[in-house]
Parts: structure tokens; sequence; C-alpha cells
């Protein structure tokens, strides 16, 4: 390892990213976005980082991450309805509750390989949804949503606006360096391996389970942070965050920027809202027909997404 | 709340076997193209999907009696360019890049169907003579008083064995169904052996999305007819596909009338009937990971 690097070399993607969120409110607005996305769309950065550590670099393809999304979600808002409206207490207990949720889904649904694991995520979070619109009514609010939360706080300050931009962008920020960090760790080495040869790494004596566990619940950790999120800046939860229509969001989003970049999926997930919110306008109603054409198109010739898109262009530049 | 009469039994073994049938057909055409191919078809819901509002679309301008026939033959040539124009292009690429695809395939499909017809349900009428009861006391001397079943969904009974039965038949009587099964288990050894796997291969997919469309025809106006139809009943058959084990043609019939016994038995309480399926899922999985009839070592 090289240690004579300076902490700005090592770090130089999470400043420039920081620089571009914490900027947001001032360029975002010039290409038609609105006060609110960008908060949405730090939001989703969050949590499309933790999916592409285990569908970019582990090679897991989860399509239940809604069920991690949803559950903080409710969690917080009850917390925000019921306990107070402090953000913080409300945030830690619905991280917590949904990380330890992803324990026991992880267990079952990495008993078996890749495929079992697509399917049986989808099977969870569909559960989940079936008990959000069911037995848990009484505290979700079922068909109609979770409303009638206090005002949010931080302390004495109200959470609104762009208080709730900066508080996102910092986390989303703190959040991209620390899954770097896992990058770089011996832990993302382990998980590029299985993504690499599961079976040969298996064989020099490493319980790989223990590590594609460990990636599951760090991605469900960042699903749930944005989750709690989402309720922060909008209080209202609907059964929707728990539908295979999130997960396919969060799939969508990391597919179309990239996977295995860690930026990649924040590109994909940045546009995707923009596209949904702003570029839509013309399209109408039909936007989602639109991103999935997209996104075949993106799977189909340009697997690595927007970064394969702009690694060609700079080869490409290099070559001239 | 838990009816023990031999009448309300037995309308939930009808039911359950009604629930299932639908589970078995869909189930039975990714279990196939899995078990093949080895591709998880997650745009099997979607060719579902395109079955029914074929089905309801023909049946309205000429019939029902034409729907029965072209939309299975339709469904049928729609697998064999789904798999010729895109599949066959990820055998060699990542499982997860061939579900991405599909995945992207059936956004695709139900958007386009949600522009073309609608979010909301369409009214799928059901033909003259599949109208009405069956008056099960008359067949089933041991049912008390008077007990009826409406015919339609006797119907779907009766297709979905048919349509079981044909399958098997296919795959246990013919030469083409021995070398589908040979290919099943070991696919190079066929190739050594000069047999071109690939054309049969792409028959079986034409053949999954036929089953679809059978499926569509007869479960359209039990299902409803709206674009979220597709991914609803896709979770389920996944499920079926997975507890009876992956590949199973056996094992999908089996885990598809349990999955529809349980979700019948279970109907009198909401909350149970909502998660009983997973419940199974979960069972299975701990007690018998590679499913009910899954081969040992078989994609596992």
């Amino acid at each position: 390892m090289n240690t004579q690097q300076s902490f700005f070399e090592r770090n130089r993607a999470v400043i420039i990213f920081a620089i571009i969120a914490l900027l947001m409110p001032l360029w975002f607005p010039l290409i038609g976005g609105y006060q609110g996305l960008d908060t949405k769309i730090m939001i989703m950065c969050i949590l499309v980082v933790g999916f592409d550590l285990l569908l970019g670099y582990t090679g897991y393809l989860s399509f239940g991450h809604a069920a991690f999304f949803g559950i903080a979600a409710y969690t917080t808002g009850i917390m925000l309805k019921d306990f107070s409206g402090q953000v913080i207490p409300a945030i830690v207990v619905a991280v917590v509750l949904s990380t330890l949720v992803s324990v026991v889904i992880g267990l079952l649904t990495l008993k078996r390989t890749g495929i079992y694991f697509s399917i049986l995520t989808l099977a969870f979070a569909e559960m989940f949804h079936a008990m959000a619109m069911a037995m848990l009514q009484e505290w979700t609010g079922g068909e109609n949503g979770l409303t009638g939360m206090m005002t949010p706080m931080l302390g004495s300050i109200k959470m609104q606006g762009a208080v709730v931009f900066y508080f996102s962008a910092i986390i989303a920020i703190v959040m991209f360096y620390l899954a770097k960090r896992i990058e770089r760790s011996p832990v993302g080495l382990m998980m590029r391996a299985i993504k690499c040869n599961q079976t040969r790494l298996e064989y020099t004596g490493i319980n790989a389970r223990k590590y594609k566990l460990l990636t599951f619940i760090i991605s469900a950790f960042y699903a749930a942070i944005a989750g709690a999120l989402m309720v922060v800046y909008e209080p209202f939860v609907g059964h929707e965050f728990l539908g295979w229509h999130q997960s396919g969001e969060f799939v969508l989003m990391s597919v179309i920027g990239g996977v295995g970049t860690l930026v990649g999926p924040m590109l994909g997930a940045g546009f995707m809202l923009y596209f949904e919110n702003v570029l839509s306008a013309d399209i109408g109603e039909h936007w989602l027909l639109f991103l999935g054409i997209i996104f075949m198109a993106v799977v189909i010739f340009m697997p690595g997404g927007f970064m394969e898109a702009i690694s060609r262009l700079q080869a490409r530049f290099n070559n001239k | 709340m838990f009816d023990l009469s031999i009448n309300a039994f037995f309308m939930q073994l009808l039911t359950g076997l009604q629930i299932g049938s639908i589970y078995v057909l869909i189930a039975l055409g990714l279990t196939l193209i899995f078990g093949t191919l080895g591709v998880v078809n997650f745009a099997h819901g979607a060719l579902y999907l395109v079955a029914i509002y074929l089905a309801v679309s023909i049946s309205d301008a000429f019939g029902f009696g034409l729907a029965l026939v072209l939309v299975p033959a339709i469904l049928f040539v729609l697998g064999l360019a789904m798999e010729r124009g895109l599949i066959q292009y990820f055998y060699n690429r990542p499982h997860t890049d061939q579900i991405l695809v599909t995945f992207g395939l059936a956004i695709v499909i139900q958007e386009l169907l949600k522009w073309i017809f609608g979010a909301n349900n369409v009214p799928f009428a059901i033909p003259q003579w599949g109208n009405g009861i069956i008056m099960m006391h008359e067949w089933f001397p041991f049912l008390e008083g008077f007990v009826v079943y409406p015919k339609w969904r006797m119907i779907l009974v009766v297709v979905s064995i048919v349509t079981v039965a044909a399958v098997f038949a296919l795959l246990h009587l013919t030469t083409f169904g021995l070398v589908i099964r040979a290919g099943m288990r070991d696919p190079e050894m066929l190739k050594f052996l000069g047999v071109n796997i690939n054309r049969r291969f792409m028959i079986v997919f034409g053949l999954g999305a036929m089953i679809a469309g059978i499926a569509g025809v007869f479960g359209g106006p039990v299902t409803q007819v709206s674009p979220e139809v597709g991914m609803h009943l896709l979770v389920p058959s996944f499920l079926v596909v997975v507890i009876g084990g992956m590949g199973s043609l056996g094992g999908a019939v089996l885990a598809g009338i349990l999955i529809g016994m349980a979700q019948s038995f279970t109907a009198h309480d909401i909350n149970l009937s909502t998660i009983i399926v997973y419940l199974i899922t979960v069972i299975v999985l701990l007690v018998r990971p590679r499913g009910l009839l899954g081969a040992k070592g078989v994609f596992e």
C-alpha cells in the first residue's frame, strides 16, 4: 500500500462528489431541477452505493432491497408519529430494526446460489409488502399509507427544505467515503473474490458465506438509512415503498449507471430521478417504458452502463 | 372460523386446486425454460400478460373459439422470437445479466400494455358455454345438500390437468422429449453426440411461452386482466419452482397444488393466507434446500 499518498489523493472521488453534492442547490436548478428533487437524489445515492457493494462487487442481484428501504421508512414514520418529532432517535431505531431484519433474510436467501438469491429476495420483499397491506394495517395505514407525522426536528431546527438537503448530502458523502474504504479493505477484496470465483475462494479455506452475509447486511444498512431519510424528507410512507417496483428501481438505477464502480450507480440514480421528474414532462406517464428500453439497451450493448460509456469515450480521445 | 364439514372441506379442496392450477401452468413454463436453458425468465409473467390481453382482444372481436386457438400459437411464435432475438445472446453471460435483461423486457412489455389498454382492469367475458355453475352434489354423492361451483373455474382445472399431462407425455413418450430430458441432464455430452440441442431448446422456450398462453386464455377471466397481474403471478410461481425444485416438472406440479391448497385452506384468516406461501418457502429452504423433488447437485 502506498502510504505516501495524501488524504486528498486517496479520496479524490469522495472530494469531487462532496463538491458536486454540496453545490447542487446552485447548479441543479439551471438544468431544470427543483428543490426537493436534489434531496431525493442524495438519498438514492446513499442507497445505490450500498446496493453496488452487493451487486457490483459481490455479484449478488437482490430484487428485494425495497424491504429494508420500506421497513426503515415505516419505522421512521411510526416513530415520528407516535414517539417524537426528533429525527435522530427515529432514524437510529429504523436503521437498527431494518438491519436486524436483513440478518434473518440474508441467512435464508444466501443459502443458495445467485439465481435463487434474486428470486428469494424478491419473494421476501413481497412478503413484507403483503404484511403491510394486511396484518400490519393498523400501523402502516395499509392502502392509504402512513401519514400524520409530527414535523421532523433536528434538535430545535425544523427539518425542511435546504436543511434536509444538506443533512442528506452530508450523510451521502460520509456513506460514500465509507463505501470507498470498504472497497479498499480486505473485505472489499473478498467481495470481488466471491464475484470472480466463489468455489475457488472456498477451496482456499475462506468462509465465503460469512462475507456474503456481511455484504448483504451492509447494503441493507445503506438501504435502511435511505428509507429513513426519505420519510424525514417527505413525511409520508406508502406501501409502494415495499413493492417490487421500488426494488426494481434500485436495480435500474445501478445498472444504467454502471455497477461495480460506486460512482456509476450514483450517476444512474441522478439520471433516473431527473428523467422521471424533469425529462418526463414531455413523455408523460410513460417514462417507465422509455427507461425500460434504455435499461435493456444498456444491459445488451453496454453492460458497464454510463461508466463504460465514459471510459470508452476517454479511450477514444486518448488514441487521437 | 374453521369449518370442518365435508362440504366446506370439499369446496376448499376445489378452490385450492383451481388456484394451484394457474400457478402450475406458469411454473411449468418457468421450470421448463430453466431446466433446459438455465435461464431464469423474469419476463414469464409478462408473457402471461401478453396472453390475457391478446385473449381479451381476440375473443371480443372474433369470439373465444379463435382466441383459444390463436393465443397459444402466437405465444409459441413469440417465445421462439424471444429466444432467437434476445435470450440466445445471453447464454454465455452471467446469470445476473439474464435476469436483468428479462426483467427489463418485463417492464417494457408491462408498460407497453399499460399504454395500449390502460392501467385499469379490462373485463373478460366468459364464453356462453363456460358460464354458469356445476351442481357438485350430483357428481359427488358424499356431499350433503346443495353444492355448486363456477363452471369456468372447473374448466380451468381440467385444462391445467390436460396441459400437464400433454407436457409429460411429450417429454416421456416421444424421441423429442427424450433428447430434451437428456439435454437437461448433460447438454455437453449431447453436443458431443452430434445432437443439435440448441434448436430443440429453442422449441422448449416456445413451449414454455405457449403454456403461458394457455394459462392466459383460461386464467384471464379468473385472475383479471390488468398490467399488474403478470408480476403478481410471477412471484408465487417462482416460489412454486423453488419449492418444487428448480428444473423439476413434477416438483412444479406438486408445489403448485401445495401452494394453492395452502392459500385456500387459510383463506378464512387473511393474516395467515397472505404469508403462508412465504412460510412454506422458508420451511422448505431450511429443511430441504434443493426443493421437494429437486435432483441432487442440479443447479445447486
